[in-house]
Formats: C-alpha cells, structure tokens, sequence
C-alpha cells in the first residue's frame, strides 16, 4: 500500500552518532528536493559529521563557508544562477542547525528573506550547540539543563522559553513556512518538496531529537520526536503567505511528563525540589499550542 | 595554599574570578568552551554576571557595554570567533576601554580545525582589526600562566584603558596541571571618571571612537602611540633559560617554548650550547633583550606552530644583524623535539 521512498542524496558512511537527528534530516530534506539541488551548509554538527575532509556523504553540490552566513551564501548562489540565466529548475537549499539559523545567523537569513531570493532554508532545530559541546541556544526549551544553563540552586536550567523562529519568518512575508518533524518523514519530505516548487523564500523548520544532547538511547530518536509532537509540545503546521493553512491534529495528547522523562536534560525536573511546578510550566506551554493552533 | 589540578580553561576563570572580573560575555567555540562553561558555573553563584551571547560579535560588542560602565569584563574565544570579533575590538581600543580577552588558538585559515596552533599572532599581536592600535599581549605556557596571566591581563588593561589578550592555544587550554591559587583577590574599584554607569557624576562622560576632525582624530592617534610606547618602556616580560652562553638560541612561546625547553637540555647534552627565550608579553615585545643576545653572536631559531609569523617580530628586533631559522608545524600538530633538535644539530654543524 505505501508507495516506495524518493531516492535521497546522502551517502551512509558519514560520521554521525548512532541515532543522529541531523542524517535523517538531512536524508529526508533531499528525498523532497531531488537531485537537482545545490545545498548551502554553514558550521554545524551536520556539516562537520558529513563532510571530513576530503571525504563527503553529499551526492549533490555542496558549500561550506562560516557560522554566521547561510542565508548570504545562499543568496549568493541564488543571485548568480540567475544571472548565468540558470537557475531554471534549480533549487538552493540552505540548512543549519538552530544555533547558525535562529543566532549567529539570524541576521543573514533575515537578509535573504527580505530580498526575497528563490531559496528553500531547513532549519535542523535540535535545541542547542552540540557541535561544540551542547550550549544553550535560542532554540534550548524550557528548563533544559545544558553545558551553559546547568540547573542548580539558582534556576532550573534554561530560564527562557524556545524561539519563536518560525513566526518571525512569516513576518518577513516569506509565501511558505512550515514546522515538521524527523519523527515523521512523509510529512518532512512533503513539506520541502513544497517548499522549493514555492517561488521566493520558503522557511521549513524540523525539530530534531539528539541523542547524545539530550541524553536518551541512540535507538529512540524517531520515538522522541513523535512524542514532542504527541505531547503538543511541537506543533507541526504550514503557514502560506502568513496563514495557517494544515495542522497536524493530535488527538489525544499525552502528558509532557511523558517526553521530559525520556530525557535526560529534563532529568532534574524529577529530582528537584519544585520540578513538579515547573513541570506544569511546561505543560501549561503545550495546552497554549493545543489552544493557538488549534491541535485538538 | 591552595594547589589543585586544574584544566587550563578553567584555570583562566579561576584568575578572572580572582582579578575581580565582574562579568563574562561568551560564545561557545572549541578548544575554548570551557572558559565559557565554568564562567556559567561560577559566576552567577557568586553575584557576578554570565552572559551568553547569540554570536561573538554579540560577545565582544557586550564587552564594549559592560567596560563602557566601568566594570571589569571579560569574553574568551577561539581563532574563528577572535576574528568575527576584530571589528569591536578595533573599536574598544578606539574608545580606550579596558577588557581581557582570551583566545585559544586553533588551526586555520578558516574553519580549519580544533587541533591547536599558533597561527593568530598577526591577528592579536598586530591588531588584526583596523586603524592604528594594539592589544596588550601575555602569552602563558602553562596551566598555572594561564591563571596568573589572566589576572595580569585584567591589571594591565585597567592601567592602560586598552583591551588585552591572553594569547594560549589549544593545547595550553585543553591540559590539565597543578596550580596553586592566588593567594590574593584584588578587590576592584569602579572608576567613574571616565566610564558611563548611570550616576550623576557620570552623565557628562562620554564613550566613544569618532572624531570628525581629522587633526583631532590625528592628535588621538599620537595620543594613543604614546601610551603604547610607554608600555612597551614598562611592562615588557620574558623568561631567558640557558641564554647566557648560548651559541644558538631558541625564541618561541606558548606550549612551543615547553618543547624547547627539553631541546636546551638535550642539545646541552650533546655539547651544542643552546639556550631558550620565551616572550611573556607578545606586545610589547621583548626586543631590546634579544638585540643584546644577538650583539653577543648567537643565531637564532624561531620555534612556533605558525607559518611563521612571530619570526618577522625576532627580525626586526635585532635588525636582522644575525640568521633567524624557523622551524613550524601547521594544521593542529605540535612541534616535535626531534624536528627541533635537526635544526639545532644542523646549525651547530654548519658553525
């Protein structure tokens, strides 16, 4: 009854952990692109893990530059496939981590969104540095203990809440932003395919479990980010031309308790005096998505 | 006195903390997170501010605010992240505000990768952003140097109004030795003579880099050469081992100076009279010191893990009066004791 995958364009061989969010991500966002893709791919886990030098596992073009500059790079490209008049049936794909999207590279991909270049950018959220030993990001939610917010007397991990990254693309009137997930690839795949048939900048922003980040078995990667959605606590749905088009109903959702207990960056929730309050914070996060997006 | 065994990086927050370091401004980047990690670790615990920034332009420019207002801050990073931050750096020399800054060379260009080297000397000793400034420069080549040198660094740029580097690397950040604590914390005075922190007295101060007039900003310019002439009169520190009688002597710093330390010795013991300088202050330079090694007739070999940068600094300090060899290693390898000994013997055989 199901159909066979698309072909991807990602070799295995690469140097991902075992259970890696980013390989997958990577794997499903090529199987919606095709082959005739350049992709653009500043400095993180993904970038590190897939291409030692002189290797790669990319079977498409393929660029590196800095940290901070997806968005330029990707512009770049764009602009000058369009003045050798072949960007026909081209498509550029940028795709970084949160750290190089929703931080040190905000500024370049809001650039790019403005001007409105013909490009795709992934977000590969898996909510904080691990390419250089798991800091806290703008993408780190709630209460998530990493190297820089390591709970304690003073607070319970990360004091603030996740980024809104995929509202602030919608503000910059980009004609299609959608949330996905790597726990659910149709879904992934059918949005970036979507995503770079769209003419202009097209914003897809996949949530990715880590394992060695996160602290949870290599083997559970895909179970982990079914439960963030089951949970509400990642709600996936297309928003085009800033209106919210498809959600994804979760009918009956489950309890955050069960994803935050799964994980080991949650783990002092459970031990701490008050991790039940807080608990509830982050539930009380889950009903508002139920609620803004309509989930139920 | 306490003495424990402590990783390099955690040894610079250890003298941060001890200097009074009110605040730390941070990015993460490999082999210099820790800094970042234990600055998040201690300073909160103990009423003292941890930012972590977006990127290390957010870093450097949060540094800029915090020494604005007078305060003793700080940012660390590694060769990436120092030159993302070279613009705001140019621009705290511009405003003469005082902050350390510590950079954990790694191997470039570019990204490279995160083996060590010493391939950021141009960038830090030279400036590296623009216009006409220089950092203070200490270069520690051990755990317990990292400690001291941080504390130094945080002295010298209150002294000076100038921003200033520890400049260590890879290797110096990721071991792990004993140090001994500081026996002292310096308790810190907020001056606000000159700083902008919200106060009465302090609202008619003004921090800034720009002057329209081009004499003025011409006068700033001497301005600022004369303080960088009076600390190259004053604050010039280095290490001389075995120099004294040496027919060749070996000019390097950082975890290269260690390796060439055992060369002095070896070499002492096959009979070549080899001796070691190791520059504590990469700015100023210690230049008149090697003039006088090379007016007693001694070659030199400078030892770096560069493509050779610090060996133009050797030349010119002794106005090329005698050879300067090199010998390098790039990429994130250290400098073998073998390689540098095949010089030494080269060159005693050459004599």
């Amino acid at each position: 009854m199901s159909k066979p995958a698309p072909k991807t364009y990602l070799a295995p061989g690469h140097r991902g952990c075992a259970g890696c969010c980013d390989a997958l991500a990577a794997k499903f966002m090529l199987m919606g692109t095709g082959p005739n893709t350049i992709v653009v791919n500043p400095t993180g886990c993904l970038e590190v893990m897939t291409t030692p030098f002189p290797e790669s596992a990319w079977k498409v073009p393929w660029i590196h530059s800095l940290f901070e500059n997806g968005g330029a790079v990707a512009s770049g490209v764009e602009a000058a496939l369009k003045a050798l008049g072949r960007k026909e049936g081209i498509k550029v794909i940028g795709v970084g981590g949160d750290g190089s999207t929703m931080d040190i590279g905000i500024r370049s991909l809001s650039g790019a969104f403005e001007r409105g270049h013909d490009i795709t950018y992934v977000c590969v959220d898996n909510e904080a540095y691990m390419n250089t030993g798991i800091q806290r990001s703008s993408g780190t939610p709630f209460d998530a203990s990493t190297t820089t917010s390591p709970p304690g007397k003073i607070s319970f991990g990360n004091p603030r809440p996740k980024k809104n990254m995929p509202a602030i693309m919608v503000a910059h009137g980009s004609p299609y932003v959608a949330t996905t997930s790597i726990g659910y690839p149709r879904d992934m795949i059918k949005k970036v395919k979507k995503a770079t048939e769209i003419e202009g900048p097209a914003y897809i922003h996949a949530h990715a479990p880590c394992p060695t980040g996160w602290g949870f078995d290599g083997s559970k990667t895909i179970e982990m980010a079914k439960l963030a959605v089951e949970t509400c606590l990642w709600p996936m749905y297309e928003m085009e031309n800033g209106e919210l088009t498809q959600v994804k109903k979760v009918k009956n959702p489950k309890p955050v308790e069960e994803y935050l207990r799964a994980q080991k960056r949650f783990k002092h929730l459970f031990t701490m005096d008050g991790g039940d309050e807080e608990i509830k914070k982050i539930q009380a996060t889950a009903d508002w998505n139920i609620e803004f997006y309509g989930l139920q | 006195m306490a003495t424990q065994l402590v990783k390099g990086n955690s040894a610079i927050i250890i003298g941060a903390l001890y200097a009074g370091c009110d605040c730390f401004f941070g990015y993460p980047i490999t082999p210099a997170s820790e800094i970042l990690h234990d600055a998040s670790k201690y300073f909160p615990k103990i009423g003292r501010k941890f930012v972590q920034a977006e990127s290390e332009e957010a870093a450097i420019n949060m540094v800029f605010g915090g020494a604005s207002a007078g305060h003793r801050v700080m940012t660390s990073s590694s060769g990436p992240g120092i030159s993302l931050m070279q613009e705001g750096v140019s621009y705290l020399a511009g405003a003469e505000l005082p902050c350390v800054l510590v950079d954990i060379m790694r191997a470039g260009p570019g990204l490279g990768n995160i083996g060590p080297e010493q391939g950021d000397y141009n960038q830090v000793v030279k400036g590296g952003g623009h216009g006409n400034y220089r950092n203070i420069v200490l270069a520690p080549n051990s755990v317990q140097e990292m400690c001291d040198m941080t504390m130094k660094a945080f002295e010298l740029a209150f002294k000076y109004r100038n921003p200033a580097v520890v400049l260590a690397d890879g290797v110096l950040g990721q071991m792990i030795e004993s140090l001994e604590f500081p026996t002292e914390a310096t308790v810190p005075e907020i001056n606000t003579s000159w700083a902008v922190n919200g106060t009465a007295e302090t609202r008619p101060n003004l921090i800034t880099s720009i002057f329209l007039d081009f004499t003025e900003l011409e006068q700033f310019n001497e301005k600022l050469q004369a303080k960088y002439a009076e600390i190259e009169k004053s604050e010039i520190d280095y290490e001389e081992y075995l120099t004294e009688d040496a027919s060749v002597v070996l000019v390097s710093y950082g975890i290269s100076s260690r390796i060439c330390r055992s060369a002095v010795d070896l070499a002492r013991q096959e009979g070549i009279k080899v001796g070691l300088f190791r520059p504590k202050t990469l700015f100023p330079f210690p230049a008149a010191e090697l003039k006088a090694l090379a007016d007693k007739g001694c070659s030199f070999i400078s030892v770096e893990m560069s493509n050779g940068q610090m060996i133009d600094d050797v030349r010119l300090a002794i106005n090329c009066s005698r050879p300067v060899e090199l010998v390098n290693r790039m990429g994130g390898n250290l400098i073998t004791l073998d390689q540098v000994m095949d010089k030494i013997r080269k060159l005693a055989g050459e004599a």
